[in-house]
């Protein structure tokens, strides 16, 4: 069932186009992710959705009330912010029933429901004390506790690890992960995080240049990006890119390369000038001669694998993956081998075209 | 070097510290000589010689002014007038300061542009209008007489935008996502978040409040309805002035705001400094 549908919903701010008709589904009880770097509009349909930026044009429905008139506290959706915007004067507890006393829910249910939100998030012992009093992970969970009292039908998410150190941003996401698990609620979270954007999402919205990108699983978006930008902007290290030229029929189809290596591919194009995507994970070094020689520049070691930062003989970056043990020193000469299977072509609009075998 | 340095150092903030003493000394000799002149018989008073303590101190001056003028109806006068400024003028200027800062209305850079000039206008130049307004609504000799047209202090709405442009806008959309209307985001956010400021502007407010001669000394001539700096003008008889006598009323006059101002004095100069940018 669809919890929330924007329909070509537009955004300027004065002469500025930041969302430009966008239209989505978010299916109920799902995890949606909108990522996107800073300035791709991302937060601002966020906002949009919450009713703290309004709607220039098209329409929003949520729970299927047109709500894009609504305020947002008529919109039955919760967010929690970035910087968690706890009232400071409050204890947790008023901070968690503020919302509550607002739409005069008697007193009983705003205990209880305090008091559930509590033992969910583990915090029953700190209801008494005021948002200075708590550390940045307790602040975090606050702010989602006072969410989770509205009993939404939705919760929306703006960036609300970016405060916190690395090793407890993990820690939360796992926690999140959780949360949304028990409770099956309508999530849509907003980062520019792709590991977040992966570990969380049911289906990631990339977002940038104010539209939608691609909306898919995050396997999806990973193996068979729609255009060059998600390809670039989802994986890390990145996807490698080589200007290259289609040539050949059918099965029978081969990318030369700028250095002149051939890369035998299945991907039914016509031919023609593509640009070769391929992650580097999908390039190994080989003994022997094999797709490209490349010249190692940099090799860094990370235990279970190993990245080699090379170059073609046209001087083409590339970024390689050898094993963990990898023998492999700056400036040795490298066979790559190229998985053909993983191969990616993007037309010169930035369209993406996957090679056959490729599936997620 | 450093120890020629930390001479150099000590030198200067010895001299600062003698300047700043003999300041305050300069400052506070008024005072003082107000204080001691009230404890003086008035042939001692009138000596063409300065006495810095009083041959004989008596209190008969201070006796005089609680007993035989209407000191107590002009405390309670000064209290309720200035009690009625202070709330009207911090309550009106909260609203009109979060209007300023936090709505969205047509009019509303012309209205700040309007209450920023109006600082431009001194009171003494209204003052003849006033009267003639308070006048003719029947108001002269009147709690409500006095304290309406002392209610103009643009300076406290433009502390208030100040204080309410700089809360994070996250509260704000926090609470609007908490259904909350304007009134409770006001009460229950803006305000609680800014106790400081109101209290240390109340303080202030009370205090000009209190001192305020000229109106209240042009819209009452009865001498019941006196506020206490008006009412200490009273204490002469047709036989002349006395100045001890007067003097004894006026450290009375402002005692209660001496006291205020010793229980809250961290406010009060807060209240100071954040006005002193803007006060004309």
């Amino acid at each position: 069932m669809t919890e929330i549908s924007l329909n070509n919903v537009s955004k300027s701010f004065g002469a500025v186009n930041v969302i430009d008709e966008i239209s989505l589904d978010v299916h109920s009880g799902e995890f949606i992710v909108f990522l996107g770097p800073s300035g791709s509009g991302k937060s601002t349909l966020l906002r949009m959705i919450a009713g703290l930026e309004s709607i220039d044009d098209g329409t929003l429905t949520i729970g299927g009330q047109r709500c894009e008139h609504l305020s947002p506290g008529q919109r039955n959706v919760a967010m929690v912010f970035q910087n968690y915007a706890l009232y400071p004067h409050m204890s947790v507890r008023e901070n968690m029933e503020f919302g509550l006393k607002n739409i005069h829910i008697p007193n009983d249910e705003i205990d209880r429901r305090v008091q559930k939100a509590a033992r969910i998030l583990e915090m029953d012992t700190l209801l008494d004390r005021r948002p200075s009093e708590l550390s940045g992970g307790q602040r975090q969970r606050v702010a989602i506790g006072r969410a989770i009292v509205k009993e939404p039908a939705a919760f929306l998410f703006d960036e609300p690890l970016s405060n916190l150190d690395a090793a407890l941003r993990v820690r939360t996401r796992v926690e999140l992960a959780e949360l949304h698990q028990r409770m099956k609620s309508t999530m849509i979270y907003v980062t520019h995080d792709q590991t977040e954007a992966m570990t969380l999402a049911d289906r990631i919205v990339v977002l940038n240049d104010c539209k939608i990108q691609q909306i898919g699983s995050p396997m999806e978006v990973y193996l068979r990006p729609a255009t060059r930008f998600v390809a670039g902007f989802v994986g890390s290290p990145a996807m490698n890119f080589i200007k290259g030229e289609l040539s050949g029929s059918g099965a029978n189809q081969v990318v030369v390369l700028g250095d002149g290596s051939k890369v035998a591919i299945s991907i039914g194009l016509s031919s023609g000038r593509y640009e070769l995507g391929i992650r580097p994970e999908a390039v190994t070094v080989s003994k022997q001669p094999a797709d490209a020689v490349a010249s190692a520049a940099v090799v860094e070691h990370l235990g279970d694998r190993t990245l080699i930062y090379a170059k073609l003989k046209d001087g083409t970056a590339i970024t390689a993956q050898d094993g963990g043990q990898s023998r492999v020193i700056p400036g040795d000469e490298i066979h790559l081998a190229f998985d053909t299977t993983q191969i990616h072509l993007f037309d010169d609009g930035g369209n993406g075209y996957h090679a056959a075998n490729n599936s997620t | 070097m450093k120890s020629q340095t930390a001479k150099t150092l000590n030198l200067a903030g010895a001299a600062i510290t003698i300047l700043t003493v003999l300041i305050a000394v300069l400052w506070a000799f008024p005072i003082y000589w107000g204080i001691v002149s009230s404890i003086k018989f008035e042939d001692e008073v009138v000596r063409p010689y300065v006495e810095l303590w009083p041959e004989n101190p008596t209190v008969q001056h201070y006796w005089f002014a609680l007993t035989e003028t209407e000191i107590g109806s002009w405390y309670i006068n000064s209290i309720v007038t200035a009690l009625g400024v202070t709330v009207l003028t911090v309550s009106t200027s909260l609203f009109a300061g979060y209007a300023i800062s936090q709505l969205r209305f047509p009019g509303r850079t012309m209205l700040y542009w309007l209450i920023l000039a109006s600082f431009m206008v001194p009171t003494q130049t209204l003052i003849i209008s006033h009267f003639v307004l308070i006048a003719n609504m029947g108001l002269l000799n009147t709690w409500a007489g006095i304290i309406l047209p002392q209610l103009i202090h643009p300076v406290i709405i433009i502390v208030y935008k100040q204080f309410f442009d700089q809360v994070p806008k996250d509260f704000r959309e926090a609470a609007a996502m908490d259904n909350a209307s304007e009134f409770r985001i006001l009460f229950k956010i803006y305000i609680p978040m800014n106790w400081g400021v109101t209290t240390a502007l109340s303080i202030v407010t009370f205090i000009w409040a209190w001192n305020a001669f000229l109106w209240p000394f042009l819209a009452v001539t009865s001498t019941n309805m006196m506020t206490i700096t008006v009412g200490i003008t009273q204490v002469n008889d047709a036989f002349g002035v006395y100045y001890a006598r007067q003097l004894a009323s006026a450290v009375l006059a402002g005692f209660p705001v001496a006291v205020a101002y010793l229980l809250f004095q961290r406010k009060v100069t807060q209240a100071i400094t954040l006005s002193a940018g803007i006060k004309g």
